[in-house]
């Protein structure tokens, strides 16, 4: 037994000599005492508590130490698995095909789609080499191959090259970027603008910046496919009101409110989004009744005027302009370059705040390159044209109330857009049983709120939907097209995502106005589109 | 070498023989002063500009237009140091495509099976780790003291982060706190505007803040720079020469706009010539071209999968990968970055397990990877990944946008690099940003699939269709990779054929014969008929140039960093290359620092949130336009401020400055250790 305790002094003595250096050690670590202290008092004779406090820090480094990628197998539903199992479960598995194959109809579709070689412009040819009047492009202003803003875009590309390079963050924005974006801002009058380089991509990327989860949104049933993606990636809580139904809308918000006031949650962002002229039919908003609206009830209001910015208005500065509201009183005024302007891209125009927070949490402004330097010259230029050249605008009313007078009053069409609009579109009307709706319906949307019956503001679908026969109206309207193209016309069926649209949208002709067409053509295309109605609306009922 | 004569530098910038400084005050002291000599305004009458004891750099007010301004070019940056002698002929503006006729400064870049490339990633010693959080912790507790004090005896300033009037607070979240409290800090360094061609260099707006960056305003100078910063692989970013004729001609003939959406009249010829070219330039069937970069994965992944499906995503995918995602619905898993092991625990787990609760088998697996990382310069594990692909069955997403053009002996990408036939991944898409020098993105698979994208696409119903210029500078940049092969019948070739011939040292020649197979070259037919072909861009010549010169640049940059011991991320074959520089602070100094050389240097520096919290870094991108010259002149500029800044972490061999400069063609054509 001696000898054992000789043996291990050794031992021993380094044992004490070891734990009085790290007792000394630990008293030397600044704060060491605090710790010691702590220690002390938590453990209060009491082996339980420290072994739960062990057990606690062992557990905040476990989950700091966890892979954010880990495998999430501790779920009740999972089941567990042997290789081999694995193996044949893998080798079992058969995945659908990545594209489903196109039916003929689409084939179709992809085969005939028109093809125009050269410019694009009021007259351009078609791969067949037949030359045409458009009525499909948008080419509003008449901008496209304006001989000033070629020449200008020469001299950028000669200046700049071509790409810009670079996202905007890093090295991306160029001079002309910025001068692009004052001029958006001074032809608006707002206080600054920012550019994105693509209009589709512009909507969907400005609604998340500012809406996040748990914020509220008001928008239209009718809003455009970029504006419901939008609206999808925000995650906000979204209320529906009847297409560019204001009293609809008001009971949306009255609801809202009310609804807020009896949860007494906290104040949260509020937003109103919908369109200055819808993509969708081409009907008008009331701008002067949503801003009242949106002050009343404190919303933020998000006007998407893509299609309105450059082709409504006395100088083409859009709805504001044509209302006489000021664009201070939109808070996020979005709008597209590719339509009005005849360049690429698109804008969000607002406040300083509201601006410069797109700096950084706009996705596609953030992540994606900056326009390329000659686009923006050619958009600074075009906002040059329309300032100084108020009489494009009004060529291009002239021109929409020619194709208007001889559309408006024929059987088989019915017309949703607004009289101002560029874009019009042509609705096929016919007596079937198969479409049941009066056709005052289709002259005022608001139907639903005429009727006293209110819709569910969460479902984007309105109470009384419309009712037509998707497949066999886009069928006529094709066969319209092909007719009209064969008189030498190209118009367009509005393509639609179907399926991907929150709520089916009605199949309709396309035409968009020009003030680059003389007034006799435009007359003489809408004559040529008139008589393919007829026909083939005739050759239908047969 | 450039950079000795021209930049006398001040005596605290000496190379010292030990990266330590006397004491830790003198340190300080020293990187303040730097700090704040390179924070000063420039240009302005008042100020001398910072850091110039040689008059040269003075001249940061000149034109853009070269030939305009008085000649002061001690910085080699508007004209090279060395005349050409009377042989070399040089087409290139130099400030826009450096000149460099040393043939031995060329590289190809290719994947050898033998020695695969390590993406080297060391790990920084603790107390850099720890002093990182602390300065972090530092920042925001300072942000929130003022932010504290600031809503209570400044409420109008912070107005708009306050309910007010019934309005709740526009922003007011952790965003927007880090980008008013952190990000502002050093705002300088961000968003700097440019002006004139982003190429070999790029002329800076010289801009000041009165108030703390609050605002920042243009003086009215410029500088310009040594451009390390822009997307311009091939360095197609060019105002003369071949792409630019081409574009301006598209100009004259198509004007600018295409007016429409691709499936609404905005189609032309040329939108067909060009889908058919990209097809052709990657080897797939068909391609589809749309007018945004981050829009081609935003709107076509969601035609690919809903609900029922599975993305499998690598965590350090691109933000239009996962906005494209979370619009098509489908569920995600994500695997640790560049991992194959942790992809195939992955794939094994999810597909015996099925979808989440009901086990059902999933309708289709995707697995989205980028070819090249941009933040972090790695090249995805292709052969691997393909091995995967036969025995699971999913298929295979590449996000080419950085790799495409740059990567691979022929510049067709990833694939091309490892010699994987294309046609095995089923989707491959790039944007024309970055290597082309234009603009937007493509997609290409087989005729169906891409058939199916065009009509499910979002972008074919709804988004402008790309503008006539840029898609002719797309054709012309990807024409002049390709070479073109002009057709045999038309008028006496001559010329063309000897110089075809005459390059023996390129395979261009096998596969001009056996065109028009993958990698070959394009026939003339495929490219508009108006567009001038120049002899450079036929017969490969320009091509087999320009991505040489970037392969040589690549590695060169790559291994000479690590080499003078910085920690880098990423393959040496990698375009892209990160210098990690750990805390915030250092960013801005190292961004102003650079800035403000003799020759000026133009880096981008990255953070949180588009890196990890820590791993803050600068990134270089290199460029074919890039002499060795210009790789010098960088390095110098590293050693220096990588030794004021302490950032010499890494392990491994290091070798002195001067002997990585004069042995660069060894240090590149160096087997991997």
């Amino acid at each position: 037994m001696n000898t054992t305790t000789t043996a291990l002094e050794p031992l021993f003595t380094l044992l004490s000599q070891s734990y009085t250096t790290l007792e000394t050690t630990f008293s030397k670590i600044p704060g060491s005492a605090v710790v010691a202290r702590y220690v002390r008092s938590s453990h209060q004779n009491d082996p339980g508590r420290t072994l739960l406090e062990v057990i606690l820090i062992l557990f905040a480094i476990r989950t700091l130490l966890q892979s954010r990628t880990r495998a999430d197998n501790s779920g009740k539903h999972f089941i567990k698995f042997d290789e081999k199992e694995v193996d044949e479960l893998v080798d079992e598995w058969t995945p659908e095909p990545l594209g489903a194959p196109l039916d003929e109809r689409e084939q179709a579709e992809i085969d005939n789609s028109p093809v125009i070689v050269g410019p694009v412009g009021p007259k351009p040819k078609l791969s067949n080499g037949k030359t045409v009047t458009n009525l499909a492009s948008y080419n509003f202003t008449g901008l496209a191959g304006n001989e000033t803003i070629k020449e200008r875009s020469i001299d950028a590309l000669v200046k700049y090259g071509l790409g810009s390079c670079g996202p905007p963050g890093f090295y991306g924005t160029q001079d002309v970027h910025m001068q692009l974006e004052k001029d958006i801002a001074d032809f608006l009058g707002t206080e600054a603008a920012i550019i994105y380089a693509q209009a589709f991509s512009t909507i969907s990327s400005v609604i998340p910046a500012f809406c996040k989860r748990g914020d509220i949104i008001i928008a239209d049933r009718g809003v455009n496919f970029a504006i419901q993606k939008g609206l999808q990636i925000s995650r906000s809580t979204i209320r529906w009101y009847d297409h560019n139904d204001l009293k609809s809308l008001e009971q949306v918000l009255e609801s809202t409110e009310k609804e807020r006031r009896k949860k007494k949650g906290p104040l949260t962002r509020r937003f109103i989004v919908t369109e200055g002229i819808f993509d969708h039919d081409g009907a008008m908003s009331d701008l002067p009744k949503l801003v009242e609206l949106k002050q009343k009830y404190k919303y933020r209001l998000i006007l998407d005027e893509s299609v309105s910015f450059g082709s409504i208005g006395r100088t083409g500065r859009g709805l504001t302009e044509l209302y006489n509201v000021p664009a201070s009183q939109v808070d996020m005024l979005v709008g597209s370059l590719a339509n009005g302007l005849t360049a690429c891209g698109g804008f969000c125009a607002g406040s300083h705040i509201v601006v410069n927070h797109q700096r950084i949490n706009g996705t596609s402004f953030v992540f994606s390159a900056a326009m390329p330097p000659l686009l923006s010259v050619a958009a600074s230029e075009g906002i040059n044209i329309l300032r100084s050249t108020p009489s494009i605008l009004s060529t291009l009313q002239e021109n929409i109330r020619a194709i208007r007078s001889i559309l408006d009053r024929v059987d088989c069409i019915a017309i949703p857009a607004h009289p101002a609009s560029p874009m019009i579109h042509l609705y096929v009307r016919l007596p079937s049983p198969t479409h049941l709706l009066p056709s005052a319906a289709l002259a005022s949307p608001a139907l639903s709120s005429a009727s006293g019956r209110l819709s569910n503001p969460s479902s984007p679908h309105p109470r009384d939907p419309e009712i037509f026969d998707c497949d066999l109206e886009d069928g006529i309207l094709q066969d319209i097209v092909d007719e009209v193209l064969a008189q030498g016309v190209m118009v367009t069926r509005a393509k639609r995502l179907r399926g991907q649209e929150l709520t089916e949208v009605r199949p309709s002709i396309r035409l968009a106005a020009t003030s680059a067409l003389s007034k006799k053509d435009c007359e003489k295309a809408a004559s040529v589109v008139k008589t393919a109605f007829i026909k083939v609306v005739g050759r239908h009922r047969k | 070498m450039a950079i000795q004569s021209a930049s006398p530098t001040p005596s605290m910038f000496r190379k010292k023989s030990t990266p330590v400084l006397n004491t830790a005050a003198s340190y300080l002291s020293a990187v303040s002063e730097a700090d704040a000599r390179a924070r000063a305004p420039r240009g302005t009458p008042n100020s001398t500009p910072a850091l110039s004891l040689s008059s040269s750099v003075t001249s940061s007010s000149e034109d853009t237009v070269l030939h305009e301004r008085e000649e002061l070019n001690s910085d080699g940056l508007a004209y090279p140091k060395v005349p050409p002698t009377s042989e070399q002929v040089f087409t290139t503006v130099h400030a826009e495509f450096g000149h460099c006729a040393n043939d031995s400064y060329r590289f190809t870049s290719r994947y050898n099976p033998a020695r695969p490339l390590k993406a080297g990633e060391q790990d920084p010693p603790y107390y850099i780790l720890l002093t990182t959080y602390i300065s972090y912790i530092l920042v925001i507790l300072f942000g929130h003291l003022r932010d504290f004090f600031g809503k209570r005896f400044k409420a109008t300033d912070y107005r708009h982060l306050l309910a007010h009037g019934g309005y709740a607070a526009l922003n007011s979240d952790f965003d927007s706190f880090y980008t008013r409290r952190l990000k502002l800090r050093i705002d300088d360094c961000f968003s700097h505007p440019v002006t004139g061609v982003p190429g070999r260099t790029i002329v800076l707006l010289d801009r000041y803040s009165p108030n703390h960056n609050k605002s920042i305003l243009l003086t009215g100078g410029k500088t310009r720079g040594l451009n390390v910063s822009s997307y311009n692989y091939l360095g197609f970013a060019q105002s003369k020469g071949a792409c630019a004729d081409a574009s301006a001609e598209s100009i004259r003939r198509y004007g600018i706009s295409a007016c429409g959406s691709r499936r609404e009249g905005g189609t032309s010829d040329l939108h067909i010539q060009a889908e058919a070219l990209v097809a052709r330039f990657l080897g797939m069937e068909d391609s589809l071209i749309s007018s945004m970069g981050f829009a081609t994965n935003s709107t076509v992944i969601p035609a690919l999968v809903s609900k029922g499906c599975l993305v499998i995503s690598d965590e350090l995918n691109h933000a239009s990968i996962r906005f494209g995602v979370r619009l098509s619905g489908a569920n995600v898993r994500m695997f640790k970055h560049n991992d194959v092991k942790s992809l195939e625990a992955l794939l094994r787990e999810v597909i015996s397990q099925g979808q989440p609760k009901t086990h059902r088998p999933w309708k289709k697996i995707l697995v989205i990877v980028e070819g090249l990382y941009s933040m972090e310069g790695t090249l995805v594990e292709l052969p691997a990944i393909m091995e995967l692909k036969k025995k699971y069955k999913f298929y295979l997403f590449i996000d080419e946008a950085h790799s495409i053009g740059a990567i691979g002996p022929h510049g067709r990408g990833v694939c091309d690099y490892y010699d994987v036939n294309p046609r095995d991944v089923d989707i491959l898409m790039g944007t024309f940003t970055k290597s082309f020098g234009a603009a937007g993105g493509y997609i290409a698979g087989n005729r169906s699939l891409i058939d199916r994208i065009r009509l499910s696409g979002h972008a074919g119903a709804y988004a402008e269709a790309m503008a006539p210029p840029i898609l002719t500078q797309v054709v012309a940049s990807m024409a002049s990779i390709m070479g073109v092969t002009l057709p045999r019948l038309d008028k006496p070739t001559s010329s063309t054929r000897s110089l075809l011939t005459r390059h023996s040292d390129s395979t261009l020649n096998v596969i001009a014969e056996e065109a028009p197979a993958w990698r070959g070259t394009a026939l003339a037919a495929w490219l508009p008929t108006w567009m001038p072909t120049p002899q450079s861009m036929c017969d490969g010549s320009d091509s087999q140039m320009r991505l040489r010169r970037l392969a040589f640049n690549a590695r060169y940059l790559n291994r000479a960093l690590r080499k003078l011991g910085f920690i880098t991320y990423g393959s040496a074959d990698s375009p892209v290359v990160p210098l990690l520089l750990f805390h915030p602070g250092k960013m801005a100094v190292f961004s102003r620092l650079m800035r403000t050389r003799p020759t000026p240097i133009v880096v981008v520096v990255v953070a949180y949130p588009a890196t990890s919290l820590v791993t803050s870094r600068v990134r270089f991108c290199l460029s074919a336009s890039h002499t060795k010259e210009d790789i010098d002149t960088i390095l110098v500029a590293c050693d220096e401020i990588g030794d004021l800044l302490d950032l010499k972490q890494g392990v491994g061999e290091r070798w002195p400055l001067q002997e990585i400069m004069a042995r660069a063609v060894e240090l590149v054509h160096m087997e991997e250790s």
